[in-house]
């Protein structure tokens, strides 16, 4: 069964390496990668003139106001008096003009905006509050600074991170790592299930099953999509550090702080553990996945009817990630420990609360065993399913003939 | 020797097969004949080990069939399938290493079958390209290629042309006398009682005849006796043949059934004595006629 197994391998993998499915899916993980890392430098970039300001008013009170709104809007250009017309914040290539004027009774602001909306009135009101103090207590800026600000502390309890920016680039790392899961899990599993679905539905399954034993074949699908999936993520890895290193240094500080995903704090995150637990959770959700989607392709007898066979199993898998998602801002819900046992789910929860939380080990192990054991239950029945789907042909078996066929 | 010892195979409520017993000798052929449904494919496929019988058994060569004796069994299944995006070549070369064989043996072989089956321009094709008959030979090959002990061809001459349905047939006989268990069902029959030494007819799941055409033969109880030329007298004296049946007038002669316990040589004489009779003969039934004798008797 060994040489058989080898040999289905060997033929599987120079099949499908050069054919268009694992080609486009390899090229669409580089591109998204690509886009993950460009992505909020471009963002930044496309969006920065809606918040590029011109200050209007006195010399001395824009000089006070700009390290206040500094940290808020890029200021590009002062101007002594308003009013302020289109033709001006063109001129600048700003969105909006901020006039700011000392009155007696304090600081008032007219703003002048392409986009009313573009402009928080809260938020501009909270940045300068501290020229409006100056103007009405008369105080110095380092007397003002005192008063407002408040010396805040926070002590990490139980938490698996140093510092509130290594958390923050922590759920950026599992975001990127749950995306690459879900996709290698995806398009592995359909890997092997279009290659069932093209035996059968070329009818040359029976002249294989003659020729080989049925587990041997199943199991040789299922080890070289495995690998091409290891393949496609060693590709994407590439595709990361090379597309990533440009966030190194300067830049990687400034993402740290505000939790952008770059190269240099990624590696921060990315433990030995994290490495495991992805490689663990990809083997089993991929082993999962795909031989129930063998057992359902071996069921049809069009390509047509793929879709709407794989739509029932690609549903949970769907769910568990969306859960995985806000498992990654609360480890520890209640939805999110229970999903993180459960087969087809624990592959995407567990993975994301490891990431992100420190999850007891035992929970850890005891999900690893309920997800092998329902691994075993789903490889007999969807073997039992394959071996007696690869040679029905005409109508398509309804549920309660497949449901016999599970109980023989 | 192959020993299909009185299998059964149900699936669910159906009875595919209830109780097909036959046996075949080594590089023999030997030709399963029987109607849509008759449980032919069935029978096939736990002779392959595709499936294994609710009761009774096969062996090969006094064992069970197993994954090792498969490798030595080749299939050529009604339901023809080709991987369409492969090339014909690697095609061939993939089944042969299925069936374990392994370089240089492998490269001879795969060589030989394209260029016996006449597909050397194709072999760097993709199968799918390839005309119906093309795809078929490549199937043959796939079945052939590892030169098995035992091949199993289900409608091997469906879809082909005269002349590849006789290039067939001559690789068939080289396979046969290169020491190949050859089983083959067809619907053809005039090509398989060329063929095949022994007959298996089932229906309904079970035997209803089955052994070589001589003993087939010898249990049909009629035989039709052809005189010619035509004449009251030579009439006159066929019908006092006790049970004899006229039939239709054939090419200037009639045709008479009469039991197949008639002696043939005193009715000769008899016939000689009473007029001039330039033609006469007694001929066997074909295989065909055992065929539908057999399956009418089933449906009856």
């Amino acid at each position: 069964m060994m040489e058989d197994l080898g040999t289905v391998y060997q033929a599987e993998i120079m099949r499908r390496i050069r054919s268009r499915p694992f080609i486009i899916g390899m090229l669409v993980g580089v591109i998204a990668i690509g886009l993950l890392t460009r992505l909020p430098a471009m963002m930044e970039g496309a969006f920065s003139g809606a918040r590029s300001i011109v200050l209007v008013g006195d010399a001395g009170l824009t000089a006070r106001a700009k390290p206040l709104l500094s940290d808020d809007y890029k200021i590009v250009g002062t101007l002594p008096n308003g009013p302020v017309d289109d033709a001006t914040l063109k001129r600048y290539k700003a969105g909006s003009a901020i006039e700011l004027q000392a009155q007696p009774d304090g600081l008032h602001v007219i703003a002048y905006a392409h986009d009313p909306g573009s402009l928080h009135k809260d938020e501009l009101s909270q940045a300068l509050l501290p020229l409006q103090l100056q103007l009405i207590t008369h105080r110095s800026a380092g007397a003002v600074e005192k008063i407002t600000s408040i010396p805040i502390t926070v002590t990490t309890i139980a938490s698996k991170f140093a510092s509130a920016g290594q958390a923050t680039a922590a759920r950026g790392v599992a975001y990127t790592l749950l995306f690459f899961l879900y996709l290698l899990i995806i398009l592995n599993s359909q890997l092997v299930m279009s290659s069932v679905a093209e035996e059968k539905t070329s009818r040359i399954a029976e002249l294989l099953i003659a020729s080989v034993n049925p587990t041997a074949l199943l199991a040789g699908k299922i080890l070289a999509s495995a690998t091409l999936g290891f393949l496609q993520l060693a590709v994407w890895i590439a595709a990361a550090v090379y597309l990533g290193g440009g966030g190194s240094g300067a830049g990687s500080a400034q993402a740290q702080e505000s939790g952008m995903l770059s190269l240099a704090n990624a590696l921060d995150v990315i433990t030995p553990g994290l490495v495991a637990a992805f490689l663990v959770f990809f083997i089993i959700g991929f082993l999962q996945l795909s031989t129930l989607f063998a057992g359902a392709a071996s069921l049809i007898n069009r390509t047509e009817d793929l879709g709407s066979i794989a739509l029932p199993l690609v549903m949970p898998i769907v769910f568990a990630f969306i859960i995985a998602i806000s498992a990654l801002g609360s480890p520890d819900a209640p939805l999110a420990v229970v999903c993180s046992y459960l087969p087809l789910f624990a592959p995407f929860v567990m993975f994301a609360r490891i990431a992100v939380s420190n999850v007891p080990l035992w929970q850890v192990a005891l999900s690893i065993g309920i997800n092998l054991v329902a691994l075993y239950a789903i490889a007999v029945l969807a073997g039992k399913i394959y071996r007696v789907g690869m040679l029905l042909y005409g109508r398509a078996p309804s549920l309660r003939q497949v449901w016999s066929v599970i109980r023989s | 020797m192959l020993d299909v010892d009185h299998v059964r195979k149900e699936f669910g409520s159906v009875r595919a097969v209830s109780d097909v017993h036959f046996t075949i000798d080594d590089a023999t052929t030997f030709g399963l004949l029987g109607p849509n449904g008759a449980g032919k494919t069935t029978t096939m496929r736990m002779i392959l080990g595709i499936f294994v019988p609710d009761s009774g058994r096969v062996t090969w060569n006094g064992a069970p069939i197993h994954d090792d004796s498969r490798r030595h069994f080749g299939y050529l299944p009604e339901e023809r399938g080709i991987y369409g995006k492969m090339k014909v070549r690697d095609q061939i070369s993939y089944f042969g290493k299925l069936h374990g064989l392994r370089e240089p043996d492998l490269s001879k072989r795969v060589d030989r079958w394209i260029e016996q089956l006449e597909l050397s321009v194709y072999q760097d094709r993709p199968c799918g390209e390839l005309s119906k008959g093309n795809q078929q030979k490549v199937q043959v090959a796939c079945a052939a290629v590892h030169g098995p002990q035992l091949l199993v061809l289900d409608e091997p001459f469906s879809g082909l042309d005269p002349v590849n349905a006789a290039m067939l047939l001559s690789v068939l006989d080289e396979l046969r006398n290169n020491g190949t268990t050859l089983i083959l069902s067809s619907h053809q029959m005039w090509q398989l009682e060329d063929l095949a030494s022994r007959f298996c007819i089932i229906a309904g799941g079970a035997n209803r005849a089955d052994g070589t055409l001589a003993e087939l033969r010898s249990a049909w109880p009629t035989r039709v006796v052809r005189v010619s030329p035509p004449s009251n007298a030579v009439r006159a004296r066929l019908e006092s043949v006790a049970g004899a049946q006229p039939l239709a007038h054939v090419n200037g002669a009639i045709d008479y059934r009469v039991p197949a316990t008639t002696d043939f040589a005193a009715l000769l004489r008899a016939l000689v004595e009473v007029a001039p009779v330039t033609k006469f003969e007694a001929i066997e039934p074909s295989l065909q006629e055992i065929y539908l004798r057999a399956i009418g008797e089933s449906a009856a």
